[in-house]
């Protein structure tokens, strides 16, 4: 298949839905709408979708500008196996509280990793790291 | 990208604070993402129509540059603002986005 050179590449994803995965984490699912030099996003009909564990939920966003900075990865869903997917879905209360349960989790492990470091003399910057990348 | 914003409510990194202020301008590469109103989408779609519109005129003339005037418009062309070379000498450039 022959593919536009840089970011032209996403015209052929236009108007396509897409799944979106931000630098900080969030995963954002709509169609693709408009696109830039710097891929920079135009999402529409937007839902962020959380992930714990095998578990989501879906929370209905809207349209998104996105700067093309924050984008990871983007792909196109497959629509006709949307929904034949080994994951459950769950209502947004109940995401929400799996998603602060682990978000707590991992913090009292950074913790731990950060005090097992220092007890061997060596001191992390504590400049709060939210990119996963 | 920078963007000016009037009526603006400021919030604290926790969320537990706000400051409501008269206009704000925000630089560009400090900009994760934008969340927009609905009605928005519909306003593009008439723009796009009125500019090719334009454009096929322009091009019946002989005359203007081939480089669209904003709306969705030929991958490369500048789109939004449109305007000619060097109209925006600092896009691309890595600064001043």
């Amino acid at each position: 298949m022959n593919y536009l050179p840089g970011t032209a590449s996403l015209i052929e994803e236009i108007d396509k839905k897409l799944l979106v995965v931000l630098r900080d984490g969030r995963t954002l699912i709509g169609f693709l709408r408009s696109i830039d030099q710097f891929a920079n996003l135009v999402l529409h009909k937007t839902i962020e979708r959380i992930h714990v564990g095998q578990k989501y939920g879906d929370m209905p966003r809207g349209i998104f500008v996105v700067r093309g900075e924050n984008v990871v990865l983007l792909g196109e869903i497959d629509l006709d196996n949307e929904n034949s997917q080994p994951l459950e879905q769950v209502s947004i209360d109940e995401i929400l509280e799996l998603q602060h349960e682990e978000q707590q989790q991992k913090q009292e492990e950074d913790e731990r990793k950060k005090k097992a470091l220092s007890d061997r003399g060596i001191f992390l910057h504590s400049d709060v790291q939210d990119d996963y990348f | 990208m920078n963007i000016n914003l009037r009526e603006v409510i400021c919030t604290s990194r926790d969320g537990d604070r706000f400051w409501r202020m008269p206009e704000c301008y925000i630089r560009g590469s400090t900009i994760k993402y934008l969340r927009i109103p609905d009605e928005v989408i519909d306003m593009v779609k008439e723009e796009v129509l009125q500019k090719s519109k334009g454009r096929g005129e322009m091009r019946g003339r002989g005359g203007g540059p081939q480089r669209g005037r904003g709306g969705r418009g030929a991958f490369g062309s500048r789109g939004g603002r449109g305007g000619g070379r060097g109209g925006h000498p600092r896009q691309g450039k890595g600064r001043g986005d």
